[in-house]
């Protein structure tokens, strides 16, 4: 009988912690859709400061963010987006740019390390002089860390580049920064000069920074402005919504300190894991760990994934031959040798 | 210095009380998107149940429950959903059915009371002979209680008609029901009976029930099964959402029987104004919470000044026209609050006439 469960589905299972809880109990508040909320302008204010930007936007998820972050850079019809084929935002975020925003997605190749080639990122952007036929290129899309290649850092060179190509045809540079801090806390570059050439970023505040809901968009004041009139369409305008805040607060304080002992811990796990005959685990950088089953072992992920359900460890399956793991503020490490 | 502010712009600016707080505090919670939030699952039952309802589902706003609610029926390219000319989706939700969700609306005109001619809705539905230059009509959207027409309540018998037309016709009836327990309280109408005819209906918490956050969207098991995947899409899917549903059940059983009391308060209010020279309301009209202030011309004041001049008192009002103002009451002003805010109207009318040498 299984009396201990441990969670590794994802970083998003994280629950509020009694400081948290605390802190939504007695949250200053007022309606943020009619006026402001006090606790909500705290946070956002924070969180510009704290990425380098102007301005910053509450929003109920990393979706939203990045659904929002998207059309207002591309307000226009007959926009397109590069992105990567191997992004969240192409793959799970059910295609929102397009059938709710009219915006065309332009995929380029992800490597393994979460990158794009920038020469193939330079061949996609749309010739003008072709328009007759063309979308028209605004905006190219990273993300970092890089959840589908196991939460890879795009190093501050690598972004720099790419938003020096940005520049130099015109386009906006947005960041899908879901996990930016465990970039940030990998690479050892303070998150402001990290997301420096960045238009605008997406950081969610409900993964390993543990916040029970929210993600938040920083850019321009304009493009904040135009950020929270397009969050109020989507239906994300909500009202004394100091009270969630209240918690993303607490979680922004208590928590970004602890993600360098989760890649710790993640790190832990991958080299154990790897010295089990049949699996076989990717480099990993930060909480994100991936791991093959060889063929030799003749079984498939669903089944040691349902195994491992049964002991109380909660994995996520991705393939008939992989599935993986995330690291967040789990305060015991796992050895699992005997569980095969 | 003003000391005491009675805010009377909206129900929406109700905060959360003691016991929503403490709920807040203590939720239980899961993820909302791996699998289900056991509060959040709770809440949603809870509301299909006293909807009578199949299913419901949480999300951060009103705007978005409609939102979801029309593109959901609306699925296909190509359709048109007939709403009021007055409605709160049509005139104060940014056009978002159709800039986002390619949905197009057919506008009837709204009545006083919030109905729209049964005659003129049918004559708004397309026939299906002219597709060929025609989108294709699916859905009717009500609103009740009708926000713009001064919280006016559609009856259960005209909600039923409206029901029966789209039946007739093969569509959707879905219904705003940012206040519907407005309506239930004032009409004495259980409210699962009320939205009866609806294919779905919207539910604010954050207005008079005095949630800090959300609605609920309630329907058949399988309209609610599109509607939470399109949420996901909008991205109104939050985790750990069990902390806002936990405020929010506490509404539901804290607040919702005060209801009645706001409605007592509205015609106090209404009927006190309307006895200010200067100032008219249709206090015949006055069925819940919402009260629209006509400003006579011969006040010599405008809808800004007056506004400007109470907030100096501390009153909070909405400016909704040159010479008109709404006010909305809500379970955190109090009698007291309401003789308060006729003092100021008093003074601050008086006030301008005085200057004017009136």
């Amino acid at each position: 009988m299984v009396t201990r469960t441990v969670d590794l589905r994802s970083d998003t299972v994280t629950k509020p912690t009694e400081a948290m809880r605390a802190a939504m109990a007695t949250a200053e508040v007022d309606d943020d859709v009619l006026g402001y909320d006090p606790t909500v302008f705290r946070l956002e204010t924070e969180m510009a400061k704290i990425m380098g930007k102007e301005a910053a936007l509450f929003v109920p998820s990393g979706t939203m963010g990045n659904l929002i972050s998207v059309l207002t850079h591309c307000d226009v019809r007959g926009s397109e987006v590069i992105l990567g084929d191997n992004c969240h935002i192409f793959i799970y975020e059910n295609g929102g740019i397009s059938t709710i925003g009219g915006v065309h997605p332009r995929t380029v190749k992800n490597n393994s390390d979460g990158t794009m080639d920038l020469d193939l990122i330079e061949a996609a952007i749309r010739d003008p002089r072709g328009e007759i036929v063309y979308p028209t290129t605004r905006l190219i899309c990273l993300e970092n860390t890089h959840a589908n290649s196991g939460g890879k850092c795009l190093s501050a060179e690598y972004t720099d580049q790419v938003g020096e190509l940005a520049k130099k045809h015109d386009l906006k540079l947005h960041i899908d920064g879901a996990r930016i801090f465990n970039s940030s806390v990998a690479l050892g570059v303070p998150v402001d000069r990290l997301v420096r050439a960045a238009d605008s970023v997406s950081v969610c505040l409900s993964k390993g920074i543990g916040a029970p809901i929210g993600s938040i968009i920083v850019g321009s004041k304009s493009f904040i402005a135009k950020a929270r009139r397009l969050r109020k369409t989507l239906g994300g305008g909500m009202r004394q919504v100091g009270v969630i805040a209240a918690a993303a607060l607490v979680a922004l304080q208590e928590n970004v300190g602890k993600l360098e002992s989760d890649h710790k811990k993640a790190r832990l796990l991958a080299d154990g894991l790897n010295e089990m005959k049949g699996l076989r685990v990717d480099p990993v950088e930060t909480n994100i760990v991936y791991v093959e089953i060889e063929e030799g072992l003749h079984i498939s992920a669903g089944k040691i994934v349902k195994n491992l359900e049964e002991r109380g460890i909660l994995v996520m399956d991705v393939s008939p031959s992989r599935f993986n793991s995330s690291f967040n503020n789990i305060q015991s490490v796992i050895n699992n040798r005997n569980n095969c | 210095m003003v000391k005491r502010i009675v805010d009377l712009r909206s129900d929406t600016v109700t905060k959360p009380t003691e016991t929503m707080r403490a709920a807040m505090e203590g939720a239980e919670v899961g993820d909302d998107v791996l699998e289900h939030d056991p509060t959040a699952f709770h809440l949603e039952s809870e509301m299909a149940k006293i909807m009578g309802k199949e299913a419901g589902l949480f999300v951060p706003s009103g705007t978005m429950a409609n939102l979801i609610s029309v593109l959901v029926h609306c699925e296909s390219r190509g359709s048109e959903v007939i709403l009021g000319h007055n409605s709160h989706i049509h005139i104060y939700e940014n056009g978002g059915i159709s800039t986002l969700g390619g949905v197009h609306p057919r506008t009837v005109k709204n009545n006083d009371d919030g109905t729209m001619d049964i005659d003129l809705i049918e004559a708004a539905i397309r026939d299906p002979k002219e597709e060929i230059v025609f989108p294709t009509t699916r859905l009717i959207c009500l609103e009740n209680t009708h926000c713009n027409h001064g919280g006016r309540c559609l009856s259960v018998e005209y909600t039923d008609r409206v029901g029966q037309i789209a039946k007739k016709h093969g569509l959707k009836l879905h219904i705003d029901g940012a206040r519907i327990f407005n309506a239930s309280v004032a009409l004495g109408v259980p409210v699962d009976r009320l939205v009866q005819a609806a294919d779905s209906v919207s539910v604010c918490l954050s207005k008079g029930l005095g949630a800090p956050v959300g609605s609920v969207i309630v329907g058949s098991n399988s309209f609610i099964v599109k509607a939470r995947r399109l949420r996901k899409t909008l991205g109104g899917g939050m985790r750990q959402v069990g902390v806002l549903c936990a405020a929010a059940l506490v509404a539901l059983k804290e607040n919702l029987p005060k209801l009645e009391s706001d409605h007592k308060k509205a015609r106090l209010l209404a009927d006190g104004l309307n006895k200010i020279q200067g100032l008219r309301v249709d206090t015949s009209s006055v069925e819940t919470n919402i009260i629209y202030v006509e400003i006579e011309e011969f006040s010599g004041t405008t809808a800004i000044k007056l506004c400007k001049d109470l907030e100096e008192y501390g009153i909070l009002l909405m400016q909704t026209g040159l010479s008109r103002l709404r006010v909305a009451l809500h379970h955190q002003i109090s009698e007291s609050d309401v003789q308060f805010a006729l003092s100021c109207f008093q003074k601050a009318v008086n006030g301008v006439q005085n200057e004017n040498g009136n």
